[in-house]
């Protein structure tokens, strides 16, 4: 009887350590398969902006006018952000959605574009394309690329927000705003906001 | 045919009307009469107006869609436009609402996202993958731990 218990208790063990195991190899799987989506489309967008800037230089050539227009489907890049200190380069795509912000930082609908008079907002994961906006500190120098042309920033205000808090106003005078979740090393819910604002560089 | 024959037939038609209701109201078309050659030019005289006063109605619609919808569509095209077309720029906010042309697989549309304005919030940026990963290998690593624990029983039994 205890032989038989005790045979019992061993492949009830067994079988719950196997089943630990097959879950933690699924959730594993599915995290992966994410950040693999993620690497894919990241990709895509960075082949996606050289086509573009090629068009646009090609373009360029050929006539005089200043720029060209691009697409603005959500998902199609719009934009390049730099932060040379940081060593933070991505490709921005248009919208904020979560199949835009998987391939890069997203600029929010109806926002400026950075170069533009007005409030531009661009959003990225905290663990993934905006990581690097860890170390961000007032004064550092961004660099954004996109129809309206190459423009010098540098951080003017660093904040953290709630997460509910409508924190993000338009303004007149050209306004970059970057955005993240807070605490950005930390795995788990993020109750905040980190809002990083920059100014154009005048000469 | 004899009488059971035409009552078993008619009992047929009575029960089976209600589930054989399309072949019974099929229309058989009349075949078509022979009209004169007056009458026939004078048809295609009405036919013709017909056609001509519908145009008419169709040019009007189109009229009055183009003027409406010149507001409110935009056109982007996705290839470099040259110097002739820059009468088409429209602002950004317009076409953000745009059908879109792009038929690139990264231009996916998905769930409505937060679009700005004086007073937004900022994006939700979260993301359960990194939560999703750690408790993963928490569970393969009790799991490990579990099996191996349960074998080193056995082998100290043995």
């Amino acid at each position: 009887m205890m032989g038989r218990l005790a045979r019992l208790s061993f492949n009830g063990r067994r079988a719950a350590g196997s089943a630990l195991i097959i879950c933690g190899a699924l959730l594993l799987v599915v995290s992966l398969a994410s950040i693999a989506r993620g690497a894919i489309a990241r990709d895509a967008a960075r082949a996606r902006w050289a086509e573009i800037e090629a068009r646009r230089s090609v373009a360029g050539a050929r006539s005089s006018t200043p720029g060209a227009r691009w697409s603005d489907a959500r998902g199609t890049p719009i934009a390049r952000v730099i932060v040379p200190r940081l060593g933070l380069d991505e490709v921005v795509v248009e919208g904020v959605g979560e199949d835009e912000l998987r391939a890069g930082p997203g600029h929010m609908i109806g926002s400026a574009l950075p170069g533009d008079s007005g409030t531009s907002v661009i959003s990225a994961h905290r663990d993934r394309h905006f990581h690097a906006l860890r170390g961000v500190a007032v004064g550092d120098t961004v660099v954004t690329e996109s129809e309206r042309g190459t423009v010098t920033w540098t951080v003017s205000r660093i904040r953290v927000v709630r997460a509910d808090d409508s924190a993000l106003d338009a303004r007149a005078a050209p306004t970059l705003m970057l955005t993240t979740c807070w605490p950005i090393r930390y795995v788990g819910p993020a109750p905040d906001r980190l809002i990083v604002e920059a100014r154009p560089v005048t000469n | 045919m004899n009488s059971l024959g035409r009552a078993a037939l008619a009992a047929m038609l009575i029960v089976g009307a209600g589930t054989a209701r399309a072949q019974i109201t099929t229309v058989v078309a009349p075949p078509p009469k022979k009209t004169e050659p007056a009458q026939q030019a004078a048809a295609q005289q009405r036919e013709q107006a017909a056609q001509d006063s519908v145009a008419r109605v169709t040019m009007t619609g189109m009229k009055e869609w183009v003027d409406s919808a010149s507001g409110a569509l935009a056109i982007r095209p996705d290839t470099v436009p040259t110097t002739a077309d820059t009468a088409l720029s429209t602002p950004r906010a317009a076409t953000s609402a745009s059908p879109q042309s792009d038929s690139s697989a990264t231009a996916r549309r998905s769930e409505p996202a937060p679009e700005f304005r004086s007073g937004t919030r900022a994006p939700d940026t979260a993301t359960a993958v990194p939560a999703i990963g750690l408790a993963g290998v928490a569970l393969l690593l009790m799991g490990v731990a579990l099996t191996r624990r349960e074998r080193a029983r056995v082998r100290v039994r043995r």
